[in-house]
């Protein structure tokens, strides 16, 4: 029989932090949050696609704000994932263009959050270009920079993986295919520039 | 490798804390003191930070996918119950109405006079409208005896509304329409004759029956038609639109 696990909230805020495999707390916010977000997205005008998407964005902005220290741990990570939940909406309903939708939901909700939306609005819609120009690295420089950077696997891990004559080769390719990301956001200089807003200090 | 590639390399390793010792010191004195290699530094790690984005975004739509499989397994046992006793009783539902349908249809097509008239002749009721003084013709008629209550009709020299009334479906319940058609007009006539309304209403109705019952529905029609516009007619509910429209296909037949 599979044993499903649930992490408390430290644990769970522990194995998203951490360099480690974060499969098995993902797995777990999947478990114990996604109905929660299913139900709000789908009780203001959303479908189950726009939860589905919702909460992807929501795990991942999450995650991404343990690995910055930016969560307080003020309240518990259920409560922090409804108002990341609702302002991401709210943010989705503006893009659409569904601005009184949006204020009605805005308001009837607006003491339950201190978040700062409109960073976010700026965060999403910059991260979402950013994930475009990686997707155009060919498909081996994605595999390397992914395995070094997210992964953290050594060279010799790597080198097991994919056909390369010795290390050096896969570190070369590495910073090939680094530089040429970074090339790539380089030619885009506004983007750039705000991404460097959006990276390093939001 | 050239040399600005080198220069690369050296800032990609600086970001990576691959550099030790004299190396370390040279590319930190490099990018305090450079513009260009902070830059070149900040866009490498931009980079890089973009890369682990794309890779956790990628992982959480791998999981996301895995776990709505998932989910959808365990939320399934509920469903399939309910879904299949609604499936189960929308197809008993579906049979019933296509042969509801095929029986309305097979009914429609092989509709005759004389098969309308055998499914709805019922002889009248007596016993709801007779008094406390019964006739001879009255007893034979609440016992059933058909033939012996003719054969006294028979012999009354002058029958009174009563008389023709229960004759007439005396003559229905032993199959001759065309003597109840013969009693029902007698009986129409009486009434006109006497200004008396005997069974007025009931005998329009047992007229047209009768009329069916004789393979003429094209006079049955114009009665069935009247009872069926008339609400309170106390026959109404016996002539629907369908089986007006029946009688309507026995007439365009027998055209």
């Amino acid at each position: 029989m599979e044993i499903r696990k649930t992490l408390t909230d430290k644990s769970l805020i522990e194995a998203l932090k951490s360099d480690a495999n974060p499969d098995e707390a993902i797995r777990s916010l999947y478990r114990t949050q996604f109905s929660m977000t299913e139900a709000y997205i789908k009780q203001n005008s959303g479908t189950q696609e726009d939860a589905e998407d919702i909460f992807q964005e929501v795990v991942l902005v999450f995650i991404e704000i343990l690995k910055k220290d930016k969560f307080r741990g003020e309240s518990s990570v259920s409560t922090f994932l409804y108002a990341l939940t609702r302002n991401i909406w709210l943010n989705e309903l503006k893009k659409r263009g569904r601005s009184k939708l949006r204020d009605q939901i805005f308001e009837k909700g607006k003491d339950k959050t201190d978040m700062d939306v409109s960073q976010l609005i700026v965060n999403r819609e910059l991260k979402s270009e950013l994930m475009q120009l990686v997707e155009k690295l060919g498909e081996t420089c994605k595999k390397i920079l992914i395995a070094v950077y997210f992964e953290n696997l050594t060279m010799r891990e790597i080198l097991k993986s994919l056909n390369y004559e010795n290390e050096q080769v896969v570190r070369n390719k590495k910073y090939k295919c680094l530089k040429q990301l970074e090339q790539m956001l380089a030619a885009q200089p506004i983007l750039a520039k705000n991404l460097k807003t959006v990276l390093f200090y939001e | 490798m050239n040399e600005h590639a080198t220069h690369t390399d050296l800032l990609i390793q600086y970001l990576d804390g691959e550099l030790q010792g004299e190396q370390l010191e040279t590319i930190q004195k490099d990018i305090d003191e450079n513009p260009a290699s902070r830059e070149e530094l900040e866009s490498l790690r931009m980079a890089k930070e973009a890369t682990k984005s794309y890779a956790l975004k990628s992982r959480i739509s791998s999981i996301h996918h895995e776990m709505m499989h998932e989910m959808k397994k365990t939320s399934e046992p509920k469903t399939p119950v309910i879904r299949m006793i609604a499936q189960y009783s929308f197809r008993v539902a579906a049979v019933l109405i296509l042969l509801f349908g095929i029986s309305s249809l097979y009914q429609y097509i092989t509709a005759t006079p004389e098969k309308l008239f055998s499914e709805n002749f019922n002889a009248f009721a007596l016993h709801e409208t007779r008094g406390s003084s019964t006739t001879i013709l009255e007893d034979l008629y609440e016992k059933g005896d058909m033939k012996t209550l003719l054969q006294q009709f028979e012999l009354l020299k002058t029958p009174r509304g009563n008389d023709y009334f229960l004759a007439g479906n005396a003559y229905l319940s032993t199959r001759q329409p065309a003597k109840a058609i013969e009693t029902f007009l007698n009986l129409q006539q009486f009434n006109r004759t006497n200004n008396t309304h005997f069974f007025d209403e009931d005998l329009e109705y047992y007229l047209a029956l009768s009329y069916l019952g004789n393979n003429e529905p094209a006079k049955a029609l114009p009665l069935f038609e009247k009872i069926h516009a008339d609400p309170n007619h106390p026959y109404h509910e016996a002539v629907s639109s369908w089986f007006l429209s029946k009688v309507k296909k026995t007439f365009k037949n027998d055209r």
